[in-house]
């Protein structure tokens, strides 16, 4: 066993040990780190708001004469008017730029990147043949994610009632959706557990020195 | 005026976003840039202050009427008190006029975040794994052919994905690989359509003041 | 009560307790574990091969403490591949907390690569060799915004040096200059990397993402708007496997030494399914 003497590795681990009291059940330790960890990452936040944005985009040119920038200063002291109740229908102002820029910018790339370029990837070509390294059952794994994919959209369609042929379709679809889950489900059981393996391997290697 | 101001500005704003998909013209895309860089940054660097100034409201207004559990909102507010001033005095890489040394012992910003916040967080995340070990022995049954179907499917990637996959067979990573390649690509594809369908509906209608709940209560 | 019925009522702690126990034990014995390279993670890794010599390759740190442990030997895997290959790195944020990630990563990277350094050509210099331009939101202005200057989006870079004067910043101007973008996000950061940047630019784009957001990449992937995508620890080790066997770097590899207790812990996970379902089926085949 190699302890460390390094006090952040020993608030670190004391730290991460009041988390998972949780496990045991909810107690004042739990909390204490949890109202910590809230309040450390909002000053974490401070900082680089101030050092990152405020100072080098807003007051350095504003102060060496870039006048034009009070605009934007203004819209976005339009912020705070959330809080006088008289005036507060003036935050749907800068809220309004944010947003209104957003969702323009967002339709094209949306329908280039989601459904067109999606589409393209479906579609029964030699080019989406060739995609498949396997050789001549990319054509076999190309029909099936074709159909695949029509099934699930099938699935999905609830303007009309599933009956006929659209209740086949979506009935494939279903099974092509729970095994994409399980696909799913699986590879989320290793996250959690990769986090749990950080964790004690900070615990064990860092703080205790008993692994490697 | 309270809500058409708003929605015009929404609907002019939404079309600036997209022309310069449209007209590569060298005017277009300056006017864009400067729009950018010198208004939306500076109005969403506003929107993250706002954000810090309500967790603040919220927490000093719970210790002012003694709300349950007020006292640790006190922890919080010190502690980010204290993070702020080492941030914002030390600056960014411990060069500020505040000094964040003492010794060879370092609590610069940098210092605080590695070794509070990262402990923290990555613990607080790492709790779902035990969680998720109870779900698993108490709630994942294999009910209806399709959570069967789910299971199996789970099992395989679960295996498949390591190296004791392939140390059964040689074909179960590839098998593994093939259900993320094909049927999970199917079924991913199949909602993303409809999740991307169902976002350019919710857009328009944002764009043309159909859709008026982002304006909130009130007048 | 049944046998079956006090199996299915063991406390929680219990089940705990087993979990930590078989992530634990082979901690002890520290055995990294060779994987089999798959082809998305192989398709990234030729996708840095491939980068041309004068152009550099955009790293966007974009995950939280919570991702440390998939993503941070990510990070370390590319950061030793470009450097090894003398590729130019920049390295940007979208949001302010993976900055600190972002600083960690580049800053073991770099001592690395200079403790065993003989000259200044062979170090890694910051200004030349990489540069870390920080964060600027909201994220569309910097992925919008590169693809005309970067360095009018960034002025300044996380160290407060003006971005213009830096060596590195002369040959790298926008998109144009950038050979490939790796962004590295336990979120939905990826995709507006392909929606706006390579939608409009054409700019390549590569992932390392999280296992429990990994699934909904590969349609990506299928359709080459990925040019490669690691998926959580399996895909750390598996790029840790690749730049030890083709480039020879001899390096701690930390999602490599998970496998082991990653193995463990799905045989036991896969255990917990398979009890409860027989003590479920036991129970109902009673009524």
């Amino acid at each position: 066993m190699n302890l460390s003497f390094d006090p952040w590795v020993w608030i670190g681990a004391l730290l991460t040990l009041a988390i998972f009291s949780f496990l045991y059940r909810d107690n004042p330790f739990y909390k204490v780190a949890e109202h910590i960890f809230v309040g450390v990452s909002n000053g974490y936040a401070v900082t680089f708001y101030y050092h990152l944005i405020l100072v080098p985009t807003l007051f350095n040119p504003l102060f060496r004469g870039r006048f034009i920038l009070i605009i934007p200063f203004i819209i976005g002291a339009l912020y705070f008017t959330r809080f006088i109740p008289k005036i507060s229908w003036l935050v749907r102002i800068p809220i309004g730029i944010l947003m209104g820029y957003g969702i323009g910018a967002s339709i094209p790339a949306t329908i280039q990147a989601y459904i067109i370029k999606q589409v393209q990837g479906t579609i029964l070509t030699p080019y989406n043949f060739q995609r498949w390294h396997a050789g001549s059952t990319g054509i076999v794994w190309s029909i099936i994610l074709f159909l695949g994919v029509i099934c699930v959209v099938s699935y999905f369609y609830f303007s009309r009632e599933q009956k006929g042929i659209l209740k086949v379709t979506s009935r494939i679809g279903i099974f092509f959706v729970m095994i994409g889950f399980g696909a799913a489900f699986g590879y989320t059981v290793m996250a959690r557990v990769s986090l749990l393996i950080g964790r004690l391997q900070f615990l064990l290697g860092t703080w205790l020195g008993i692994i490697k | 005026m309270k809500k058409t101001l708003p929605l015009i500005l929404v609907f002019i704003v939404g079309i600036l976003g997209i022309i310069p998909f449209l007209i590569p013209h060298p005017y277009v895309q300056k006017t864009d840039d400067f729009f950018r860089n010198d208004i939306m940054k500076i109005v969403a660097a506003f929107a993250l202050v706002l954000g810090l100034g309500s967790l603040i409201r919220v927490h000093y207004d719970k210790i002012k009427r003694h709300r349950e559990n007020w006292q640790y909102s006190w922890i919080l507010l010190v502690t980010f008190a204290v993070t702020a001033i080492i941030g914002l005095f030390g600056g960014v890489a411990g060069t500020g006029p505040l000094p964040t040394r003492i010794s060879s012992f370092h609590f610069d910003i940098q210092s605080i975040y590695l070794n509070v916040e990262v402990p923290l967080g990555s613990t607080m995340f790492a709790l779902l794994s035990f969680l998720m070990a109870s779900a698993a022995y108490r709630a994942f049954r294999a009910r209806s052919p399709e959570a069967t179907l789910l299971l199996l499917s789970a099992f395989v990637v679960m295996i498949g994905i390591l190296p004791f996959g392939d140390q059964i067979s040689h074909r179960l990573p590839s098998f593994a690989q093939w259900i993320m390649d094909v049927p999970n690509v199917a079924a991913q594809r199949g909602i993303l359509l409809g999740v991307a369908l169902g976002m350019l509906a919710t857009a328009l209608k944002i764009l043309l003041g159909i859709e008026r709940n982002w304006l909130g209560g009130g007048e | 009560m049944s046998f079956m019925d006090r199996m299915l009522k063991i406390d929680r702690r219990i089940i705990y307790l087993i979990l930590a126990v078989v992530v634990i034990l082979p901690m002890l014995f520290n055995s990294p574990l060779s994987v089999r390279v798959m082809d998305p993670v192989q398709k990234l890794f030729n996708a840095v091969e491939s980068i041309p010599p004068d152009k550099a390759m955009i790293v966007n740190f974009e995950y939280d403490p919570r991702d440390v442990p998939e993503l941070q030997p990510m990070a370390l895997s590319i950061l030793r591949h470009a450097f090894t290959r003398r590729i130019k790195i920049l390295v940007l944020c979208l949001y302010v907390q993976p900055l600190g990630m972002a600083q960690s990563a580049l800053t073991q990277i770099t001592e690395e690569f200079n403790k065993n350094a003989k000259s200044n050509a062979d170090s890694i210099l910051y200004g030349r060799d990489h540069v870390f331009l920080g964060w600027q939101p909201p994220p569309l202005v910097p992925i919008l915004g590169m693809g005309e200057s970067i360095a009018n989006v960034y002025k300044t870079d996380y160290y407060g040096n003006q971005t213009d004067t830096l060596p590195l910043m002369k040959h790298v101007k926008n998109y144009r200059n950038v050979g490939l973008l790796i962004s590295l996000s336990s979120s939905d950061v990826p995709r507006y990397w392909i929606e706006y940047a390579q939608n409009r630019f054409g700019l390549k784009v590569g992932a390392g993402v999280t296992a429990v957001s990994g699934s909904e990449f590969y349609s990506y992937l299928q359709t080459g708007q990925f040019s490669g995508l690691m998926v959580g620890m399996k895909g750390a080790a598996e790029y840790e496997e690749m730049i030890a066997k083709e480039l020879h770097i001899k390096a701690r590899r930390k999602a490599s030494e998970s496998m082991p207790s990653l193995t463990y812990a799905h045989l036991v996970m896969i255990a917990f399914i398979i009890i409860g379902n027989i003590g479920y089926f036991a129970r109902r085949r009673k009524k």
